[in-house]
């Protein structure tokens, strides 16, 4: 398969294999043949202006210092075609619909685990998974209120899932913020392609967690960020901001007879909502981490009163684990009764021994994860390793099979992107923002993520990635000229 | 109904702004002054440094970089470069309650000084770089004014912004007309006019006549110069007793404070205050400015939880 890989080129967004434009890129390369490369380079520059001067920026904590970057944002979008995105749509959907199913179910009768579709001690015993979440009500069983799903494009063009992401998924204000770049870049274009509005996302995140409280009168809605310091501040502060909502820390939050209450100006305020965005183990030190200082302490004993929701619930961790990954397809055969529209990549797990040892008779043809590691850390990129680091690696997973799995290397599709004021290609990968309460909705737009670095197949922000705009089209096949 | 603390940082955002941009016109003023006589320049400096820090005699003798000092030197606490990062970290933290308009206006203001052409721009024209840090803050100011709600936030940024000002020109009054402080020739008059950026509506106010005691009236009970510190008192007194409006706990702290200080400025006579002796008026004044500040953190911010639990 890693030799296939190698053989086939990458899927190109924009060309074809024979080089000629596809139709969904036709306007954009015309726009392109007409502009000078100087005019686009400064439309680069007035844009990383405009975001430093906004604040828009993530922080970078480096071992002598700490600073603030604006994520590299590339001018040039991504477009997908409607009936493409159809499919994207009802994949994510799906999906989603299956792993809310199978998390109320593994923290409620366990049937799947029962019938054997997942081995036991595979979920129970997952870093991730959260014993205190057993029998516990979940409205609308919406476990997962935001997802945020790795996409990526192999080199037949179909798309895959790479990972899941149901923790506390970030990025959306970097889909936001690039659309305002794009808009700005290329109005005319733009505006004739027929490009879907994601600016309602902030909106239907509110309705989304009002949704999990509807015996409450106007609930009390709140961002709880773990403060400043976290690198995705901005967005938290941002999504509150545009849901007009108070962005709390755990300091702001006191617990008196099981019900949350904020410290505002005029006494203590109840709270009925919490959008938190600070890690499972850091939500309550009572229950959790008895380190965490980000947390604030009985909060979990109110989640479990039920006088207060939280979003993500704490546990969903266990159904974006590497290893349960693997299992996804028969997650949704089991409680969909339906093939998934967008496959998995195959995926070795160590911990079963006869794939523990094709993976390491194969580590230079494979992508070797953590399983409890996330960001692009902890992972072995055989083709690109040395013969050292791959000796390295076989130790780590010799020594503790259970954490670690193999994937073929995927080709990443390879899409236009404007750098050092030329445009070249690069591989990027694909994040759409998912959101389930009383439904499932998936905004149409998502973050393409780009690997500045020529040849590169690491996206993550973390690791010197990008990101750029996606338009998703509301007609197949329009060609505005 | 806000969060205690944002609250607590829009009202140091108004602080911290406020003292920069004092700060920064102290320097600009005592980097003019060195134009004039010596001794005019070194009691202007002198002025100057022991209204915002310590007037060491080095530093009175290098005014250029005691200027640059307190324009840019991030380990002095009162510098123009720590008020405004610090101001800036507040706002990053509220960032959700500030307009965009507002927050670019300090952002820029805070990147431009905190770059690394910012000492370049410093040496190139001293003085043109302060008077654009000013103007920017002005902006800010501005831009809060015309975007923002004028509900509770705005009221505490102002807050703050006030009480701040309130306290630092009443410790330059204490610098110039304060005890044992020797009588001041016209030019060094001027400067302190300058310093709280009075000069011109000074003039309207008393022709060209500049003297001590019409000076230390207008800048202590005039009622429309916006830095005097009978309108700082007004003004903190008007948002204090909306702020408490919304409050539905009794607490008849800070807003008593402020209204009792605002009556005794209101109906205060220069006669009687020099009788008096100016400095005893000022020093009752600041002590009256800290007791307010602490009863606002005892009544908004840091109050006792006990006390305001659900039944």
């Amino acid at each position: 398969m890693a030799q296939a890989a190698a053989a086939n080129p990458p899927y190109d967004e924009m060309h074809a294999p024979d080089g000629s434009v596809r139709p969904h890129f036709a306007a954009l390369a015309r726009r392109l043949a007409a502009l000078d490369p100087g005019e686009l380079d400064e439309r680069q520059r007035t844009l990383e202006r405009f975001f430093l001067l906004q604040g828009i920026t993530f922080t970078v904590y480096g071992a002598e210092s700490t600073t603030e970057r604006i994520i590299p944002t590339d001018l040039l979008p991504r477009i997908i075609p409607a009936d493409e995105w159809a499919k994207i749509e009802s994949g994510l959907i799906q999906r989603l619909q299956a792993l809310n199913l199978f998390l109320a179910d593994i923290y409620g009768e366990r049937m799947i685990l029962k019938d054997g579709v997942v081995p036991r001690e595979l979920v129970l015993g997952a870093p991730s998974y959260r014993r205190e979440m057993q029998g516990l009500y979940v409205p609308h069983q919406a476990y997962a209120n935001v997802c945020g799903s790795d996409l990526i494009r192999q080199e037949d063009g179909a798309y895959a899932v790479l990972e899941d992401n149901l923790r506390v998924p970030s990025g959306v204000s970097y889909m936001l913020a690039n659309r305002e770049a794009s808009k700005r870049t290329f109005p005319g274009t733009f505006r004739l392609a027929g490009v879907r509005q994601i600016d309602r996302y902030p909106d239907l995140l509110l309705s989304t967690l009002r949704s999990m409280v509807e015996w409450r009168p106007n609930p009390q809605v709140v961002v709880l960020t773990p403060g400043v310091y976290n690198s995705a501040y901005y967005e938290h502060a941002y999504l509150a901001r545009l849901m007009g909502v108070p962005l709390v820390e755990g300091r702001d939050l006191v617990v008196h007879d099981n019900m949350v209450y904020m410290r505002t100006t005029t006494g203590l305020r109840r709270i009925d909502v919490i959008y938190r965005r600070v890690d499972d183990d850091f939500v309550d030190p009572l229950t959790f981490r008895r380190d965490s200082s980000l947390g604030v302490p009985g909060l979990f004993n109110a989640y479990r009163a039920g006088t207060v929701v939280m979003c993500n619930a704490p546990g969903t961790g266990v159904a974006d684990d590497k290893a349960v990954y693997a299992y996804v397809p028969e997650i949704i055969r089991y409680y969909l009764g339906e093939e998934p529209i967008l496959p998995n990549i195959e995926t070795f797990l160590c911990r079963e021994p006869s794939e523990l040892s094709h993976v390491l008779a194969n580590l230079d043809k494979l992508v070797v994860k953590a399983v409890g590691a996330s960001g692009g850390y902890g992972m072995l990129i055989g083709p690109h390793a040395t013969t050292a680091q791959r000796e390295e690696f076989a130790e780590a997973i010799k020594a503790d099979p259970a954490n670690y799995i193999a994937q073929p290397t995927i080709q990443l599709s390879t899409a236009p992107c404007l750098i050092d004021g030329e445009v070249d290609t690069r591989h990027v990968d694909l994040r759409p923002f998912i959101l389930s309460g009383e439904k499932i909705t998936v905004t149409p737009g998502a973050l393409t993520r780009v690997a500045l670095r020529k040849g590169s197949l690491v996206v993550n922000s973390s690791q010197g990635g990008g990101s750029k705009d996606t338009w998703v089209l509301a007609e197949t096949g329009a060609d505005p000229s | 109904m806000m969060l205690a603390r944002v609250a607590d940082s829009l009202y140091w955002i108004g602080r911290y702004v406020e003292r920069a941009e004092h700060v920064a016109r102290l320097s600009d003023v005592m980097l003019t002054a060195t134009l004039d006589r010596a001794e005019t320049a070194a009691q202007v400096a002198r002025i100057a440094l022991s209204a915002v820090g310590e007037a060491t005699p080095d530093r009175v003798a290098n005014p250029f970089e005691s200027a640059r000092g307190l324009a840019l030197d991030r380990l002095e606490g009162n510098s123009v470069v720590t008020s405004l990062a610090r101001a800036r970290e507040n706002a990053r933290q509220v960032r959700d309650q500030i307009t965009s308009e507002t927050w670019e206006r300090l952002n820029l203001v805070h990147l431009r000084l905190s770059g690394a052409t910012a000492s370049k721009s410093f040496n190139d024209g001293s003085s043109a770089f302060l008077h654009d840090i000013i103007a920017d803050l002005h902006l800010f100011k501005g831009a809060a004014d015309a975007t923002m709600s004028h509900g509770e936030g705005w009221r505490f940024l102002l807050l703050g912004a006030h009480l701040e000002r309130a306290q630092l020109i009443g410790r330059l009054l204490e610098v110039c007309f304060g005890r044992g402080v020797e009588q001041l020739d016209h030019p060094t008059l001027t400067a302190v006019l300058r310093m709280s950026c009075a000069l011109e509506p000074y003039l309207r106010a008393y022709t060209a006549d500049v003297r001590a005691r019409p000076i230390l009236e207008f800048l202590l009970l005039n009622a429309e110069f916006p830095r005097s510190i009978r309108f700082c008192t007004d003004e903190i007194e008007a948002h204090l007793s909306m702020l408490s409006r919304h409050a539905e706990a009794v607490h008849v702290g800070p807003e008593r404070l402020a209204g009792r200080l605002k009556a005794r400025l209101q109906y205060a006579d220069m006669g009687e205050i020099e009788r008096d002796g100016s400095h005893a008026f000022l020093e009752g004044v600041l002590a009256e400015c800290g007791e307010i500040h602490r009863g606002v953190y005892d009544a908004f911010v840091a109050y006792p939880l006990e006390m305001r639990l659900p039944a």
